[in-house]
């Protein structure tokens, strides 16, 4: 290889690398654009939007800096939702959590018809939410499936031991309501988070339970000592995508709730207060400052979560 | 995974965002801009010498506003073809919203993109006039002398905005009666305490799970709070008048239907509305509207009931609430004269005969005949209260009594304290803003 060769090739190197990464920037132009102007732009936006008094039809009026911040944690209201929605949270996501992998790790065994369970259990989360809650509503009210199964069964002094009469209003009842909407997103969702265990699950290699078989090592052991820790990446992506999910419940609070989050606020979530805010108050400034605070709040959790479950998964 | 973090925070604030995408016009002028003036009068709902033509006015108006039954909108249709025939200068563009009216009609206002003409529910009256949302309609009255006082003052009342304007005449209204299944309920009670005897003789009959069907709410208690003599507040909307004996007795009368049994809510009873628990044949009576009469016709046609007066308090007068919607111009309609024509003559005498002709509302006006079966109910209008809309954040402060409410019975309390307090810190913060 003569000098001038190797500088032609680095030369030529050099452009095709230029031009390389023109193309990649070139295609990813559009959706940063996008990003920018959709994403980032409408967050300034709504940060402008919550300084001022605001009318969708005039526009800005006089600047009140941080008062609809003040005013939106003087609402009881407010710290109700936000309470559902930190309760929501805690409650959804660890068990949706451990139903969908639950069903991953059923799902992974090389079983009859494993296709089938497969797409079984992810048809809740295909169904429109609006139809399932519809269903749900009809299965636990008073004289629906629920109560019905469970007195057929004989199991009504057991859930009197709790409180809960034979005839009992689920999701009419302040006291049940949020609780019957965590099972009903529990069985919904949980099809989902199985498809994200199963991609994880599959990254496993084989050689590693091979191994742990020679060692002596039974399915209990393998489960918590090679496949929990081993799906690090996978909880993490997964329990992000949950929480945010669960801050932003609504159409389900919607449907079973209505506007006002009945019964006496126990399905109040913070993006049900911010949509009454805005589209029954036309309080948008206020509901723009709403928005923002669970944007922090999302952000921060996720950022707690990032530090306790390390590094994003390299995928 | 930070940008994935980043873009899923941001698209929570994008409905902040897509809610505020306002821009900033001149605000509304109001008042009327190209009809030609002078002419004759118009037949309907005219009782003052005109001053404009109304014939001279040509174009289209587009009409909007929700629809709920196949009734509903051949009943329209008809009317809109009857204004065609006597306004064939004016087309109709009629245009159903569907979806989430409140939500639709907001994002119309943003982008000024409104129908000339359309429906406003009562709820919404003053906060979408206050917003700058609705043409006011008093120039219109006095340019082609409309005459007004044949509403019912009941029907008219939440269309008034803070500044003494008109914004909408209504539609049609709704006045809640009691409604009696007359297999259990021969004779219909008159008095309070005739509805509390007549209910507790129903106790335990077989198939009833309560005497009364409910709402845990103003929306049906208000009523009974007017019929003993309380009330919300002052007649002009500016004194709190929740903590007074009258309306504190009123409510723990309301929760002890509750707690002796008499009473229960339709959700409570596995049903939807009242109107199901009645068809059911879960309750004996419900109070309800008009809507009650196609859902008993369509889906319980063999139950027998019949309509009766909210029964009289310890008030002594005849008293109950209504419910209405109205048609308002908007404020950035391109075709406001057009549309004041489509107006003056949907909530005109003849429009509204026409309209409620088809059996779907009841008129709000005291000229037009009163449908076939529907004398109680438009013979109530005479006396009745808004039910909504007569003063500003009356939803907050409906929202509180039932939150309280609802609580009391499902703590199995029935203490009207705390529903008193809680309604009364929702009026003063209402009365406040």
């Amino acid at each position: 290889m003569t000098i001038a060769s190797a500088r032609d090739r680095r030369v030529s190197t050099g452009i095709g690398q230029r031009s390389e990464a023109l193309a990649a920037y070139a295609f990813i132009a559009i959706p940063m654009l996008l990003f920018l102007v959709l994403n980032i732009g409408s967050i300034l936006y709504a940060l402008f939007i919550s300084v001022f008094q605001w009318n969708i039809r005039s526009g800005a009026g006089a600047f009140i800096g941080i008062a609809n911040y003040q005013n939106v944690f003087k609402d009881p209201i407010f710290i109700r939702a936000i309470q559902n929605s930190v309760y929501y949270a805690i409650v959804w996501v660890p068990l949706t959590m451990a139903v969908g992998l639950f069903l991953a790790v059923l799902v992974n065994q090389k079983l009859r018809g494993r296709t089938f369970f497969r797409a079984a259990f992810y048809f809740p989360a295909i169904a429109s939410s609006a139809a399932v809650t519809v269903l749900w509503i009809f299965l636990a009210q008073p004289d629906g499936l629920f109560n019905g199964i469970r007195g057929a069964l004989g199991l009504n002094p057991i859930f009197q031991l709790f409180g809960f009469a034979p005839n009992q209003n689920w999701i009419g009842d302040s006291h049940t309501a949020l609780n019957s909407v965590i099972l009903l997103n529990a069985w919904t969702t949980s099809g989902t988070f199985m498809l994200f265990y199963l991609a994880s699950l599959q990254t496993i290699p084989g050689e590693v339970y091979e191994a742990a078989a020679i060692d002596g090592a039974g399915s209990w052991q393998m489960f918590w000592r090679i496949t929990f820790p081993l799906l690090k990446p996978g909880h993490y992506f997964v329990a992000t995508v949950a929480v945010i999910g669960a801050l932003q419940l609504f159409d389900q609070a919607r449907i079973a709730g209505g506007t006002t989050g009945d019964p006496a606020n126990a399905l109040m979530s913070v993006v049900l207060y911010l949509y009454n805010l805005a589209f029954f108050k036309f309080d948008f400034d206020r509901a723009a400052a709403v928005g923002l605070i669970l944007f922090a709040i999302i952000l921060t959790l996720t950022l707690i979560q990032r530090r306790l479950f390390g590094s994003a998964p390299s995928w | 995974m930070r940008r994935s973090v980043l873009a899923l925070g941001a698209s929570i604030v994008m409905i902040a965002g897509a809610c505020t995408s306002g821009s900033t016009p001149a605000p509304s002028t109001g008042g009327t801009t190209s009809a030609a003036p002078g002419g004759s009068a118009e037949a309907s709902g005219a009782s003052a010498a005109p001053s404009a033509d109304l014939s001279a006015i040509t174009g289209t108006a587009k009409l909007s506003g929700w629809q709920s039954s196949d009734a509903e909108n051949k009943a329209l249709q008809d009317t809109v073809t009857a204004f065609q025939a006597a306004y064939p200068n004016v087309k109709v563009d009629y245009k159903v919203i569907t979806g989430d009216y409140p939500t639709v009609m907001a994002t119309n206002f943003a982008s000024k993109n409104v129908p000339d003409l359309f429906y406003v529910d009562a709820s919404f009256g003053q906060p979408w006039a206050d917003q700058g949302f609705l043409e006011p309609l008093d120039d219109y009255f006095t340019k082609y002398g409309f005459d007004t006082s044949a509403f019912f003052p009941g029907y008219l009342a939440p269309f008034k905005g803070s500044d003494g304007k008109t914004y909408g005449l209504p539609k049609d209204g709704n006045t809640i009666g009691m409604a009696y299944n007359t297999a259990e309920v021969q004779t219909a009670p008159t008095s309070l305490a005739d509805l509390v005897t007549a209910a507790t003789a129903l106790k335990g009959k077989d198939g009833l799970k309560a005497p009364i069907c409910l709402n845990p709410g103003l929306d049906r208690g208000l009523a009974f709070i007017y019929a003993q003599g309380g009330s919300i507040v002052s007649d002009d909307g500016k004194t709190n008048q929740v903590d007074t004996p009258q309306t504190k007795a009123a409510v723990q009368w309301y929760l002890d239907l509750f707690k002796n049994g008499i009473g229960m809510t339709a959700s409570d009873m596995g049903d939807d509305w009242c109107g199901t628990s009645l068809g059911k044949k879960h309750a004996a009576i419900a109070f309800e509207g008009g809507w009650l009469d196609p859902a008993m016709s369509s889906t319980y046609p063999n139950v027998k009931y019949a309509w009766g007066q909210i029964p009289t308090g310890s008030s002594g007068s005849p008293v109950t609430i209504s419910y209405t919607a109205a048609y308002s111009i908007g404020a950035d309609s391109k075709d406001k004269d057009q549309a004041w024509v489509l107006l003056q003559f949907l909530a005109g005498k003849d429009g509204m005969t026409k309209w409620t002709a088809g059996g779907v509302a009841l008129p709000s006006r005291t000229d037009v005949p009163t449908p076939t079966g529907k004398d109680v109910l438009v013979a109530q209008a005479q006396f009745a209260k808004p039910g909504s809309g007569f003063m500003k954040g009356y939803g907050d402060v409906q929202k509180a009594f039932q939150d309280a409410f609802t609580k009391e019975i499902q703590d199995k309390t029935y203490n009207a304290d705390s529903v008193i307090a809680a309604t009364k810190t929702a009026v003063d913060a209402a009365l406040a803003s």
